[in-house]
């Protein structure tokens, strides 16, 4: 089954690329815009084969590292906190709100003004839209717990460090890991956005000088290599969250009762 | 109802938070003196015009005298000029129109080194009203009634095509612009969603090589020598570090008349700092680097910004000019 959907997989794979080889030689779209997969790859040879590649790929991933874990960190913290005390989540209900869907793009202007294009800029729009995917999760969660393992849990005597460690953590859990799993996704995102339209370095500014000089082929090549990092981290993401899982039953596969 | 205060206060105590909590950001005290070396910001971006700072870097015009040139690179002019105000870049770099609206708006800013400025020749430079291959439009009347692509609305490429069309004896009034970055309008223009684009290298130069022509040189028409762009800082740097200045004035100005002297090394060093395809480096029609600016070009572009209505306010060209 495993062997059967891995075959398809890269079978979907080849037909794209065939597709994107074949349109524009077939004069479909003109190929100075729309180069075939062939001089593309070319492109991209050429890219690994540049220190300056390697070093903005690195600048890419430290923004995007450094802001994920200040999102992760700050979202699981503020909603536990958030959930535990009492009136707080009904105080902060309305601000988080109102704060949740602002774009963190339309912050561009605010990071441009605080930290013109350095990785300050970068940090501030990732962890603003990371934030709130773990913090939201995290309250879901935290909902979740069974009212009756909380119960028996006092019942038994559990301080509330106790009870957060052992009967809230494990049921948040999966929501957790979910909303670091879209953390993880959407903070490559938004840096991958600031470095292109502030020009912070990383790869968007070199995606966005390819753009300006007229390179078509190394601008594309550039365009694959982040969609070839939001796989990585995307699969990533889901052997963290399958190993941290490995006991609930979600991923044990066994049927709920 | 009591829910809804408690909202409100929380909300307050997290607006206020927010507000103390970024006070951190630079101050604009860029020029630190390590060893006899002070540190210049100079904001930048990766185009062709900028050559002559990145060549008189390599060639070591600034460390000679005692100037660590350090290059950020920013995305379009635009964000130059605040982050420039603000302190957060001790130079920038931006066209003319540019930094004549924001000194008719009263912002700090100064002109202290000259840019780039048009090659003067008609039919040669290194920015065009540019058409496709086997347009109907011949010159620059033609463009009457037709949709023409411009980097920014209300900037210099809408006051020079204007001037174009004018002079050419068309209606200016009657041109339609559309607001899209220079590296789409080859695309544009091909797929015909504008009929011409003010366009400068390196874009001009993809159009040129899909067949594409030139029917009018703006710039040339607005001024036979038009100082384009300019290097400049806020008057606040100007009255705190008026030595550091100096010699960021005089190492540009070096620069300058020598990226002017030697474009085969201008050549070379637009391809470090741009990904420009070798095939396009070769035929770019590079700007020329006087080493001063040309005042009486610039009134002329501050009077088609005033007759434009760029401006709500004539600038002051004794302010903003070195």
């Amino acid at each position: 089954m495993r062997g059967t959907n891995a075959l398809l997989g890269a079978a979907g794979l080849a037909v794209f690329l065939a597709l994107g080889e074949a349109v524009p030689r077939l004069g479909l779209v003109k190929d100075e815009y729309f180069p075939p997969t062939s001089r593309i790859a070319d492109a991209l040879a050429t890219e690994l084969a540049d220190e300056a590649f390697w070093t903005a790929l690195g600048d890419t991933l430290t923004g995007w590292a450094i802001g994920l874990t200040i999102a992760v960190t700050a979202g699981i913290l503020a909603g536990v906190l958030i959930s535990v005390t009492p009136y707080l989540r009904e105080a902060t209900a309305s601000t988080i709100e109102f704060l949740r869907p602002i774009p963190s793009v339309a912050l561009i202007p605010l990071a441009v003004l605080l930290f013109g294009s350095e990785l300050r800029s970068v940090l501030l729009l990732v962890v603003y839209a990371s934030f709130w995917q773990v913090l939201v999760q995290v309250m879901y969660g935290v909902r979740d717990v069974d009212p009756v393992a909380e119960e028996t849990a006092r019942a038994y005597g559990l301080g509330t460090w106790a009870r957060v460690r052992h009967v809230l953590w494990p049921t948040a859990l999966p929501y957790v890991m979910t909303g670091v799993r879209l953390a993880a996704a959407v903070a490559l995102i938004l840096a991958v956005t600031a470095e292109l339209v502030i020009g912070a370095p990383g790869l968007g500014a070199r995606i966005a000088v390819a753009q300006t000089s007229q390179a078509v082929p190394e601008m594309y090549a550039l365009v694959v290599v982040t969609g070839l990092l939001g796989l990585l981290i995307n699969v990533g993401a889901r052997t963290v969250e399958r190993r941290a899982l490995a006991w609930h039953q979600s991923v044990r596969g066994e049927v709920a009762v | 109802m009591r829910r809804l205060l408690i909202g409100l206060a929380a909300g307050a105590v997290f607006v206020a938070a927010t507000a103390c909590g970024s006070s951190d950001s630079s101050g604009s005290d860029g020029g630190k003196a390590s060893g006899g070396t002070t540190t210049v910001k100079a904001g930048v971006i990766p185009i062709v015009d900028l050559a002559p700072l990145y060549l008189g870097q390599s060639k070591g015009f600034y460390s000679k005298r005692g100037i660590k040139l350090s290059l950020t690179s920013a995305q379009g002019g635009a964000a130059l000029v605040p982050g420039v105000v603000s302190g957060q870049f001790d130079f920038g770099f931006s066209n003319m129109t540019s930094l004549l609206v924001a000194q008719s708006k009263g912002v700090p800013v100064k002109a202290v080194a000259n840019g780039a400025a048009s090659t003067g020749k008609q039919g040669a430079d290194f920015a065009a009203l540019a058409v496709k291959k086997g347009s109907p439009l011949k010159s620059a009347k033609d463009v009457e009634g037709k949709k023409v692509a411009a980097n920014t609305l209300n900037n210099i490429c809408d006051t020079s095509v204007k001037e174009s069309v004018r002079k050419d004896g068309g209606d200016p009034s009657k041109v339609e612009f559309v607001e899209m970055p220079f590296d789409q309008m080859p695309a544009a223009l091909a797929n015909g969603q504008v009929d011409a684009a003010c366009v400068v290298e390196p874009a001009l130069a993809t159009i040129k090589s899909q067949g594409g022509t030139s029917i009018a040189s703006l710039f040339v028409d607005v001024s036979p020598d038009l100082t384009v762009a300019m290097y400049f800082t806020s008057q606040q740097y100007v009255q705190k570090n008026p030595e550091t200045l100096k010699k960021f004035q005089e190492a540009t100005a070096e620069s300058l008349a020598y990226a002017d002297s030697h474009p085969d090394e201008v050549r070379e060093i637009i391809a470090t700092y741009t990904k420009i395809p070798k095939n396009l480096l070769e035929t770019l029609t590079l700007p020329r680097w006087p080493a001063e600016p040309n005042r009486a070009s610039i009134e002329r572009l501050s009077e088609l910004g005033v007759q434009d209505g760029l401006f709500k306010k004539a600038p002051d060209l004794d302010k903003l000019l070195p």
